[in-house]
Formats: structure tokens, C-alpha cells, sequence
């Protein structure tokens, strides 16, 4: 584990000094994330200047809704997006030889490769926007009540984290799993929909349970208003995504991994 | 005269000709925005349960304007025409077309049209498989003017959507990586050109800036005129006006663009 932690913290730093040599690519990309979390709170501002509740949801409980989806979002980004996405790139390319000589676990070695710290930096800016709007709300969360939604979070990264990992992964079979990018975008915009605005039974189904992109940032923001607060079934239902999508991510790109045969694979 | 357009005519069919071998990639991400349709069908539905009219328009009045964004977006879209003349800057492939009797930007501005051709007629693909669900809510209205003036807007709209991602790619005579700035100015096309929501139901003070800005022609004046969001045909003459202002000052800007990076521009190898 020690171990682990070792290589990740020689990866983070190998970040942060390629982020200094390339300063205004970080400025860019850091305004970049900043301007499409202001667009989407925006649409939030619009739509209410008209309407006094979205599903029951009010305003500044859409806020929270929508800055837990920024945070789990930019957690994505900051840690993984840059490493997942170049891995379907190398396996196509055969540069992905490169993680089977590396001293570790192949899948953690080619998924942590980059950290972009304009994405970290802006998990903030998403933590800030779920603290604005919890002072809007007058709530007052106890340490507790943080613990947990933060590993509801975490739980959310993890599922994430997983799907990403699966939809890359087709590249050992296919070689190519360009186009990925636009589809997981727009499975992201679910995930800022509050689940009781799904009134139908296909999309309950397929947005809801199937792909629970609408359980994973519902569960923590139901779970700091008070009208919802904790409860065992979203929370158990959040580790149990968790858990079987990161066996499933795991299990897949293993399976993949015994086809990749290195270049012009 | 005809010797000039036939060059860009073929240029056009080339266009058509390499774009229709990618049709399955336009035709997927036609069926992926039935996903964005999707969630502002549950969106807007959501919100218009709590009042029946939002900026004095209806839930099928809503949603039959992004259905018509969704169609000129396929249109008239610029989709990556800039990062294609980012590469072709890039990789040293203009040399080429500093040698030959041909203009840049027709030649782009022909294949660009050959490819809207393309990915244009391939969004009715995916309406038509959402036609039993969606085909109930749709309200266009009918009065013939609305297509007499609607279509310049278009061709217009089309017009600074090809000068916006072209002066994008020119920037490449400067930058090597544009790709920061063209998700950066999406972002903002995104808001102003009213894909992320009408843009009348912002404040009036900000919808009356927006209609001076260039995002506003790209893309919500055309759909608004069409879905009949705009209702003077006096107002929309006027909006007529200013959007043909745009079109003449973008395409004085990437005159300039292309002049003054061609300076720049080394021209390496054979």
C-alpha cells in the first residue's frame, strides 16, 4: 500500500512540474472547467427566474445538487480523466508496453499516470458552490453528516471512475474508443437532474439503476437536506454501485489486458 | 466567373465524397443528442410542472425550440472545422494552397458545407426514431414569412458559425495548441447562442446586449424566428441588419487573420 502511495506521490509531483512548465496551458484549462460550471449554474439561475421548483427540488437545492455533480466531476477530471484517456489511445498505439514494465499493478499504474491540477483546482471552486448553497439553505451539517457525504463522493468518483475505465477498456477489443468523450459528457448532464424528475419508467430504469449517474450525486445532497437526511437504502445502494462497477472495471480490462499484443494491436 | 466556382464545386464534392465515408460517425452522435433531448425533455418538463408558461411560451413551445436547435446544430454547426485548420497550419498541408489559384477559406467554406450536408440530413435519422414520443409535442407555427426570412438567417447563422471556427484555426499561426481557446469560447457559445437555454428568458438587460453580440446570430436567431420565438417580422429585418454586419466584420477579421499569419507562417520541406 505504502508502496502504492510512493508512486502516486512520484506521479503528482512529475504534475505539478510539468504544470509549471506549461503555465499558460493550466490558466487556459483551469478558465476553461471554471466557465462550463458557471454555464451550468447559469441555466439553474435562468430556469428559476421563471419557476419556484424543479420536481420539488428549490433553487438552492439544485445548487447543491448541481455543485456535488461539479465536485465528483472535477475529482474525475483532476485525478484520473487525462490517465484513462490517453491509456485508449497507447493500447491503440502500443505505447501501453510502457505500464506493463512499470513496478505495480497495471491498471492503477495506467489510470493514475496524470493528475491536471486545474481540475483539482476547480474542485474547490465545486466545493465552494455546495458550501454557498448550504449557507443559502441555513443548514448547518455536523462533522458527522460531512464524513459521510464526502464518502458518498468518493463512493460516486468510485462508480465514475469504473465506467470510464469500462468504456476505455473496449479499445483492447476494437482498438479505437474514440467518441467516448462526447457520450460520457452527455451521460454527466443526468447526473445534475434530481431522481424525482424521472417520471418515466425507461429512464428511471436505464438513468436511475442502470447507469446510476442520477443516484451517485443525488444520494449525498439528499443526504444533507433535511427534508430527506440519512437514509440506508441510497447509501447502501451508493456502495453496492461502487462496488460492483469497480469489480466489473477491474474484471473487464484484465480480460482485456490478455488480448492487448502491444503494437498495431 | 464559372471557372472560379467550378474549382470550389468540386471541392464541395470531394467534401461530400470524404464525409459520407464517415456518416456512421455523424449518425452516432445524431442518436447520442437524443440523450441531450432526453434530459431537457425531463428538465423543462420538470420545471413547467410548476407553471403552465415560462417566458410566455408553453412546454411544446420549449421543447419545439430545441428540437430546431438540435437540427440547425447539424446544419449549420461548426463541429471541428477549426481544429482542421489547426492541423492543416500545423502539419505544413497550406503550403500547398499557397502555390495553387485557390482561396482558403472558399475551399474550407465548401467542404464545411459539403460535410453540414451530410450530418445534416442524418439528424432526421434519430428525430425519426423519437418521432412517436416526440412527434405529439412539436408546435411550429405557420406563417410563410417566417421561412422567407428565416432562410437568409440561416445562411447567415451558417456563415458565422464556418468565420468563428475559422478565425479559431487561424490562431494556430500563433499557437500551437488552440484547443484550450476553442473549449473556452464554446463554453460561452454554448450561453449566448441559446443552446443552453431561450435566450429571452434571461433578464431584459442582458437580452438586449446579447442581441448585439455575434453568438446571438449563431445560432438562436435562425431557431427563434423558426419556432416562432420572435413574432415582428419588423424586429427580425432588423435582426436581419445586424447579423449581415457580422457576417462582413468576421469576415474582415479572418481576411486579416489569414494576411497576417501567413507572415508568420514558415513553410518547411517540399
Amino acid at each position: 500500500m505504502l508502496h502504492y502511495l510512493r508512486i502516486w506521490l512520484a506521479t503528482a509531483r512529475y504534475s505539478i512540474v510539468r504544470t509549471l512548465m506549461f503555465r499558460g496551458d493550466f490558466i487556459i484549462w483551469s478558465l476553461v472547467e471554471l466557465l462550463w460550471m458557471t454555464v451550468n449554474l447559469l441555466l439553474i439561475s435562468v430556469i428559476y427566474e421563471h419557476t419556484k421548483s424543479i420536481a420539488g427540488w428549490s433553487k438552492y437545492e439544485m445548487v447543491l445538487l448541481v455543485g456535488t455533480s461539479m465536485l465528483i466531476q472535477r475529482f474525475l477530471m483532476g485525478f484520473f480523466w487525462s490517465s484513462i484517456f490517453e491509456m485508449g489511445r497507447n493500447i491503440r498505439t502500443g505505447y501501453f508496453d510502457f505500464f506493463l514494465a512499470q513496478p505495480g499493478n497495471v491498471m492503477f499504474m495506467a489510470t493514475t499516470r496524470k493528475l491536471d491540477p486545474d481540475g483539482i483546482l476547480n474542485s474547490f471552486v465545486a466545493g465552494a458552490v455546495v458550501i454557498y448553497a448550504t449557507h443559502k439553505l441555513g443548514l448547518h451539517p455536523g462533522v458527522g453528516d460531512v464524513a459521510l457525504y464526502l464518502c458518498m463522493v468518493l463512493s460516486g468518483l468510485v462508480v465514475h471512475y469504473s465506467i470510464l475505465v469500462l468504456s476505455i477498456a473496449i479499445a483492447f477489443w476494437l482498438t479505437s474508443a474514440q467518441g467516448i468523450e462526447g457520450s460520457y459528457f452527455t451521460l454527466t448532464e443526468f447526473s445534475r437532474l434530481p431522481k424525482e424528475a424521472f417520471k418515466g419508467v425507461v429512464t428511471r430504469v436505464l438513468f436511475v439503476w442502470l447507469l446510476p449517474v442520477v443516484v451517485i450525486s443525488n444520494a449525498p445532497a439528499r443526504l444533507l437536506l433535511p427534508r430527506y437526511g440519512f437514509d440506508w437504502k441510497w447509501a447502501g445502494a451508493l456502495l453496492v454501485f461502487a462496488a460492483a462497477w469497480f469489480a466489473l472495471a477491474v474484471f473487464v480490462f484484465h480480460r482485456g489486458l490478455r488480448r492487448y499484443s502491444s503494437a498495431s494491436s | 466567373m464559372v471557372a472560379a466556382l467550378n474549382k470550389y464545386r468540386h471541392a464541395f464534392l470531394v467534401g461530400l465524397q470524404s464525409n459520407l465515408v464517415y456518416r456512421m460517425n455523424f449518425a452516432v452522435r445524431g442518436f447520442f443528442s437524443l440523450f441531450h433531448l432526453t434530459v431537457v425533455f425531463i428538465l423543462w418538463g420538470a420545471a413547467f410542472a410548476g407553471s403552465t408558461n415560462i417566458g410566455g411560451f408553453d412546454f411544446a413551445q420549449t421543447l419545439t425550440y430545441f428540437v430546431t436547435l438540435l437540427v440547425l446544430q447539424f446544419f449549420i454547426g461548426a463541429f471541428n472545422e477549426d481544429y482542421q485548420i489547426s492541423e492543416e497550419i500545423r502539419n505544413g498541408l497550406i503550403n500547398q494552397f499557397l502555390l495553387k489559384p485557390i482561396n482558403y477559406f472558399a475551399y474550407r467554406f465548401s467542404i464545411y458545407l459539403a460535410a453540414r450536408l451530410v450530418s445534416g440530413a442524418l439528424i432526421f435519422l434519430p428525430l425519426l426514431v423519437a418521432w412517436p414520443i416526440l412527434g405529439g409535442y412539436l408546435t411550429f407555427p405557420h406563417e410563410w414569412w417566417r421561412l422567407a426570412l428565416g432562410l437568409p438567417a440561416i445562411m447567415m447563422s451558417a456563415l458565422i458559425q464556418f468565420s468563428i471556427a475559422y478565425c479559431f484555426g487561424m490562431l494556430t499561426f500563433w499557437f500551437l495548441e488552440i484547443q484550450g481557446f476553442v473549449i473556452l469560447s464554446m463554453a460561452v457559445e454554448t450561453v449566448l447562442g441559446g443552446q443552453m437555454f431561450p435566450l429571452d428568458l434571461m433578464p431584459a438587460w442582458i437580452f438586449n446586449i446579447a442581441k448585439f453580440l455575434p453568438f446571438f446570430y449563431q445560432m438562436y436567431f435562425p431557431g427563434a424566428i423558426l419556432s416562432g420565438r420572435i413574432n415582428e417580422p419588423a424586429q427580425i429585418i432588423q435582426g436581419l441588419g445586424i447579423q449581415l454586419c457580422w457576417v462582413l466584420a468576421l469576415l474582415a477579421l479572418n481576411q486579416l487573420l489569414w494576411v497576417r499569419g501567413l507572415r508568420r507562417h514558415t513553410a518547411v520541406g517540399g
